[in-house]
């Protein structure tokens, strides 16, 4: 098979994939649908063929509560893959993900200081725009730290991603004990992630900073490809090295920060999806940040598909789905990477 | 013939430390330049000072007779392609996209690609007879074959002037010799080469013209025997340096003995 058509049959498969995961995911849960059900139903508000077959409870279960929660797992899952993917290219670590690198506790901490300064109460948009302040803060923290000396080595970048974390997380602790009491239950639900309650307003939280984002890292595809090529190169390209660093710094807090506000901590999701896809598709960013976000979609809609059917009366939390997938993934990754030197 | 770059007094300073120190160097077009000297004497400095990477201090660098200060950027890039000793780039990257990125600086970040830039890439590709490479990945070539990519990817931006450091350092005899066949060619279409080359005999049998850079400023420039022959040489690298004519010819067989 050619090249050229392994990349036509990895795009097809995705864009099959991704459509028969959210029909899944509506279709299944504690009260299960039939898919053929949710297709006529779908349908029927799109005013094409005839009534819904569903019955009442099912129309309110699937455009209530189903509808929103499944299309926010689409969006955190292609947003954050696509970040994953923009930052290996920029970081030049195939091995470089939001989440190891602290962007997760530090949105974290952002909104728990805006829950703590009672912005959060008195608007909607200031705990998402708090974590992507906090997220694009911890970025800013590990570029200035890990590129202090020169070039960062992997574990270079992955222990200062530790201590960014560490430190945002101490910070959110202590926010948290003083934090009054009726808004802390806000926080530790928010804290725990996960999609659960999630509704329309947070679906269009998560798309008005998503799609954005996620399409402004997407014209950067030429910029992150000269970039991956190495500082000075990038440079004697006349690629303006610091200023792109920083708008992709931006555009990934603006998807990052957002997610983590609506869905918590997600974590491995944008490493798992551009690594192993940049081995079928190459590390070409207008190749491999579409081909990210629609796999990260799938990745992480059937993990909240597995979040939901643990049990009957509970969920288990999203992060802890993707984290049991995606841990050992990483683990053998990282074999890999110190194999080849 | 008139310059394509030249450097009028040129000061450059790293770390607060003067490198190059008042230094003047033409290079004008078609011509080939290899340029040598111990380590830290500024080599590369000098090379990445005429890519516009480093500023000067004082004095400056002229490129077309224009302050490479006063160039943009992209100007700069579409003019003087600047090819380092190591290939950094992502190992699953295959060759002829390796080589398409040098077409950056003509087209920026949107621009799509025109039939120019695929013509410049096939070109690069044709130059360094890596055509049958083009769809292998970085990964999967020998150090040799890389550095050509390495040097198509410069050749891909179509440039008036070509600056390479080391560039055959990592290259077994074989690729070395294919590598500065290349460059001939490159120079034989009106391209100024000028090469960071650590290896004396090499350097001497590939260049028409050498220069020697010792603490930061020229102390020797002209024919290879000239430079290599001069007392600036032997002071600069600490070594006797002796030619031996080889049959009639210019060609010499090259002598180092460590001085007592």
């Amino acid at each position: 098979m050619s090249e050229r058509d392994r990349r036509r049959l990895v795009f097809a498969t995705l864009a099959v994939a991704l459509p028969l995961a959210l029909l899944a995911a509506l279709s299944l849960g504690s009260v299960p649908l039939a898919a053929g059900g949710v297709l006529r139903s779908a349908f029927a508000r799109l005013g094409l063929g005839g009534p819904s077959p569903l019955p009442e409870m099912g129309e309110v279960i699937l455009w209530s509560v189903r509808f929103p929660r499944v299309l926010i797992a689409a969006l955190v899952g292609g947003g954050l893959a696509v970040v994953g993917a923009s930052l290996q290219s920029l970081f030049r670590n195939p091995l470089a993900d939001a989440g190891l690198l602290g962007v997760g506790p530090g949105a974290a901490l952002g909104a728990v200081l805006a829950v703590n300064l009672g912005w959060a109460h008195e608007r909607f948009l200031a705990m998402p725009l708090a974590a992507c302040a906090g997220a694009l803060l911890a970025l800013l923290l590990i570029y200035a730290i890990a590129h202090a000396g020169g070039r960062p080595t992997l574990s270079g970048l992955l222990l200062t991603g530790l201590a960014v974390s560490a430190l945002a997380a101490a910070g959110t602790s202590v926010l948290l004990v003083a934090t009054e009491e009726f808004r802390v239950r806000t926080v530790l639900f928010w804290l725990a992630g996960g999609l659960e309650g999630r509704g329309y307003e947070h679906l269009a939280l998560a798309a008005a900073f998503v799609l954005p984002g996620a399409l402004g890292l997407l014209l950067l595809a030429r910029p992150l490809d000269v970039l991956s090529l190495g500082e000075e190169e990038a440079a004697a390209l006349s690629l303006p090295v610091h200023g792109v660093r920083i708008l992709v710094f931006g555009l990934c807090a603006l998807v990052a920060g957002p997610v983590t506000a609506v869905a918590g901590a997600v974590p491995f999701v944008g490493l798992i999806a551009p690594h192993a896809l940049r081995a079928l598709v190459g590390p070409l960013s207008r190749r491999l940040l579409p081909a990210s976000f629609l796999a990260g979609a799938v990745l992480v809609v059937v993990a909240d598909i597995a979040a939901r059917s643990f049990g009957e009366y509970v969920e288990l939390p999203l992060g802890s789905v993707t984290a049991f997938v995606g841990a050992p993934y990483f683990l053998l990754a990282l074999r890999g990477q110190e194999g080849r030197g | 013939m008139s310059a394509v770059i030249e450097t009028r007094g040129l000061w450059v300073e790293r770390g607060g430390r003067a490198v190059l120190r008042g230094l003047d160097l033409v290079l004008r077009r078609g011509e080939g330049l290899a340029l040598v000297g111990p380590n830290a004497a500024g080599k590369s400095t000098l090379v990445r000072t005429l890519a516009g990477l480093l500023p000067a201090a004082r004095g400056e660098v002229l490129l077309e007779g224009r302050p490479l200060a006063a160039w943009p950027r992209s100007g700069v890039a579409t003019r003087v392609a600047l090819v380092a000793a190591e290939d950094e780039a992502p190992l699953r990257l295959a060759v002829e996209d390796r080589v398409a990125l040098g077409r950056y600086p003509h087209r920026g970040p949107l621009a799509p690609f025109t039939d120019d830039d695929r013509s410049a890439v096939r070109r690069a590709l044709r130059q360094t007879e890596i055509e049958h490479l083009a769809r292998r990945s970085l990964g999967t070539l020998s150090a040799g074959e890389r550095q050509l990519a390495l040097l198509a990817r410069g050749l891909a931006q179509d440039p008036a002037v070509l600056l390479l450091d080391e560039p055959a350092a990592h290259l077994d005899v074989r690729h070395q010799l294919h590598l500065f066949r290349v460059l001939d060619d490159v120079r034989q279409r009106g391209v100024a080469v000028l090469a960071v080359i650590h290896d004396l005999p090499r350097a001497a049998a590939w260049a028409p013209r050498m220069a020697l850079l010792d603490e930061g400023r020229i102390a020797a420039e002209g024919s290879p025997s000239e430079v290599l022959e001069s007392a600036a040489a032997a002071r600069a690298f600490g070594v006797a340096i002796r030619g031996v004519a080889v049959g009639d010819g210019p060609e010499r067989l090259w002598r180092f003995e460590e001085r007592a």
